[in-house]
């Protein structure tokens, strides 16, 4: 638990709860207004959610400001006081973010492969090819199986068009 | 004795050889994600849903109660051999557990929690199968202004019980609720906070959130700080199996957890910690060999499993009976039994029986299969750990992607997983809890709807909201969560 202590103020987390507030308030606004017996409208409840995280917003801030720990939670495998790796997380993040790219004209298999290769490289394995093989077996057997249950998961290659 | 003739009706159900497959599956897959680390059963569930097209509703639920069960079997195995309990509950097991594990009673240990879980298990099914009906029956009187009065309560003690911070807590409870407004509103038509986006009309699916907040923010947050010292497990050779002095020393701490673990699950602030936590406690000061306690007493093991198991089936009575989830799994249930047009509440006992009493006899039936499955097969089970964790981790981004594509492929999702993932991650190097985010997000339509519901008969007036003793007792309840441990603290401060 104990380790580094954190000595930065993670200022930007209040002030980022603020502006969803922030966004939710403003888009409720813009809804029609009350309607009906009730006298509560569809903007209503919107403007309620976006108030409360902006007053949640500035209680984080003044936590902060107070100078309130943070203490990263515990997980399996994991040191929760140990120095984050930043390179393994860029590849972790990759990892999840390349489907965003590649779903669509690859298909499932191929972006399992990627994500798969990336997450095993963040972890620290080095056999790029070997990683690639089983992720790509991976992520066919999971489109043939689950396609089977009827679950749709795209086209297998829709670049070539299959 | 009504509810004995419903559960022999619902046996007939559950001994039907399919079903009794699709229990063994569940099993089967619960005690093998209760091993291994970053998978829990909500997680699982969710990702089971997709699955659920094809399958008819009664079979999917024996299969996810046996997820349910068989987590909590698979959990309390590693917090012994491992000391990694893989959640909150088996926290007070892995304390004693290991150390008697490492005492080389590492068998014994195990056979008093898995025996301990199925007494537990058996006897608070029991208590679900007799107050269910009851509870369900009280719940024709709930008017709107009562489930709102009933929401308020779960949102307050879901915020306040399960987190470090109260203000954290409301946060992540009311990002889940920011994210539940997204979409058409239904009494009015209107499109709220889509963006312009077609994929977002429909609503943030709760599968994407619940996937991308458990699997990605934690492969995210394990890979940053990952340690690569493969666990050192404990050996179960040369153990020796209960004796005849473990078994007197168990059997008061089984039937003193079931009934803490049962009550406080069945409570709209639930959760498994505050009981297994009690129940350690307890355990610790009736034991007559206090001075073992720290170094591996059985009874530390033996009643904090049976309330983590009981408190478990206590989940089941609010969300079957009132629709009501109180932990992550339960939203995810929730949203499996919505995903079939079913409404958890007291028309469930009546509309479809047949399936409320088959899921609940399944659970009877799931635990004596945990119990076949867990003694003599444990060393098969820790075989699991053996997977490299980078295997792991990027298998379980693979199964997150069928989770989320198989929604209904669609882009929108995908970068919905990735942005929701960076917000589990930061939320675990920050401390947020993620329960009150899938509570919000599952609770707050039905909130609203039953709000402006209560406002429309009161036609506008706020004080319809307290017209009820029932309603006026709910909120005063929800305020004395939110301000009763401030309270508490102070005046102890004082004394």
């Amino acid at each position: 638990m104990s380790a580094i202590p954190q000595r930065r103020r993670p200022w930007w987390l209040g002030l980022a709860v603020i502006a969803i507030g922030a966004v939710w308030l403003q888009q409720g606004y813009g809804l029609p207004a009350a309607s009906g017996y009730g006298g509560v409208g569809p903007g209503d409840f919107v403007m309620l959610v976006g108030a409360a995280l902006i007053v949640l917003g500035l209680a984080l801030l003044a936590q902060i400001a107070r100078g309130d720990s943070f203490d990263p939670q515990e997980a399996e495998s994991a040191e929760a006081g140990a120095r984050p790796s930043r390179r393994a997380l860029l590849f972790a993040a990759a990892g999840a973010a390349i489907p965003l790219l590649t779903m669509r004209p690859l298909g499932f298999p191929l972006t399992a492969m990627l994500s798969f290769a990336l997450v095993t490289h963040a972890f620290g394995s080095r056999r790029v090819l070997l990683d690639c093989i089983i992720g790509l077996a991976l992520g066919a057997i999971c489109w043939l199986g689950f396609t089977r249950l009827g679950v749709t998961l795209g086209g297998a290659l829709p670049l070539a068009g299959w | 004795m009504d509810a004995f003739h419903s559960l022999m009706a619902g046996f007939g159900v559950a001994l039907q050889p399919a079903h009794l497959m699709w229990a063994f599956v569940g099993s089967l897959l619960g005690t093998a994600i209760g091993v291994l680390p970053g998978i829990g059963p909500a997680l699982t569930i969710a990702l089971l849903l997709p699955v659920t097209v094809k399958v008819a509703p009664t079979a999917a639920f024996i299969m996810f109660a046996g997820v349910l069960y068989g987590a909590m079997y698979g959990g309390s195995t590693t917090s012994i051999l491992l000391n990694t309990p893989g959640e909150s509950g088996s926290m007070m097991t892995a304390l004693e557990g290991n150390k008697m594990a490492r005492a080389g009673r590492g068998a014994a240990a195990l056979a008093t929690a898995a025996i301990g879980s199925f007494v537990a298990g058996t006897l608070a099914t029991l208590g679900l199968t007799f107050l269910a009906p009851a509870i369900a029956e009280l719940a024709f009187v709930f008017g709107p202004a009562d489930y709102f009065a009933l929401m308020l309560l779960a949102f307050t003690s879901v915020s306040v019980v399960l987190g470090t911070s109260r203000v954290r807590g409301f946060i992540a409870l009311f990002l889940g609720l920011a994210m539940g407004v997204v979409g058409i509103d239904g009494p009015s038509g209107q499109a709220r906070l889509a963006f312009g986006s077609p994929d977002l009309l429909d609503g943030i699916d709760i599968t994407v959130v619940l996937v991308s907040l458990f699997a990605i923010g934690e492969i995210l947050y394990v890979a940053s700080r990952y340690r690569s010292a493969p666990p050192a497990v404990n050996p179960l050779s040369g153990g020796h199996w209960m004796t005849r002095e473990d078994w007197r020393r168990s059997w008061k701490p089984w039937l003193r957890g079931t009934l803490l673990g049962f009550p406080i699950g069945a409570l709209p602030a639930g959760g498994s910690e505050v009981p297994t936590f009690l129940s350690y406690t307890l355990e610790r000061r009736l034991s007559r060999h206090r001075d073992e306690f720290g170094h591996g007493a059985i009874e530390g093991v033996a009643g904090p499993e049976a309330a983590n198991n009981s408190a478990a089936a206590g989940i089941l009575v609010p969300l079957l009976t009132l629709g009501l989830p109180t932990s992550a799994t339960a939203a995810v249930l929730l949203a499996a039994f919505q995903s079939y047009g079913l409404q958890p509440g007291p028309f469930l006992f009546v509309n479809s029986a047949d399936l409320v009493w088959g899921l609940i006899a399944s659970l009877y039936v799931g635990n004596l299969m945990l119990l076949i499955l867990n003694l003599p097969l444990v060393g098969l089970w820790v075989r699991l750990l053996l997977i490299p964790r980078p295997y792991l981790y990027a298998g379980i981004l693979v199964f997150a992607m069928v989770g989320i594509w198989g929604v209904g492929t669609s882009w929108m999702d995908l970068l919905l997983m990735f942005v929701i993932g960076l917000a589990g991650y930061v939320m675990r190097v920050y401390d947020f809890p993620i329960a009150p985010v899938l509570i919000g997000l599952i609770l707050g339509p039905s909130a609203e709807t039953q709000l402006r519901r209560a406002l429309s008969i009161g036609e506008g007036n706020p004080m319809v909201l307290l017209s009820s003793p029932l309603s006026i007792a709910l909120i005063v309840l929800a305020l004395a969560v939110l301000f009763l441990p401030g309270l508490l603290r102070k005046l102890r401060a004082n004394a």
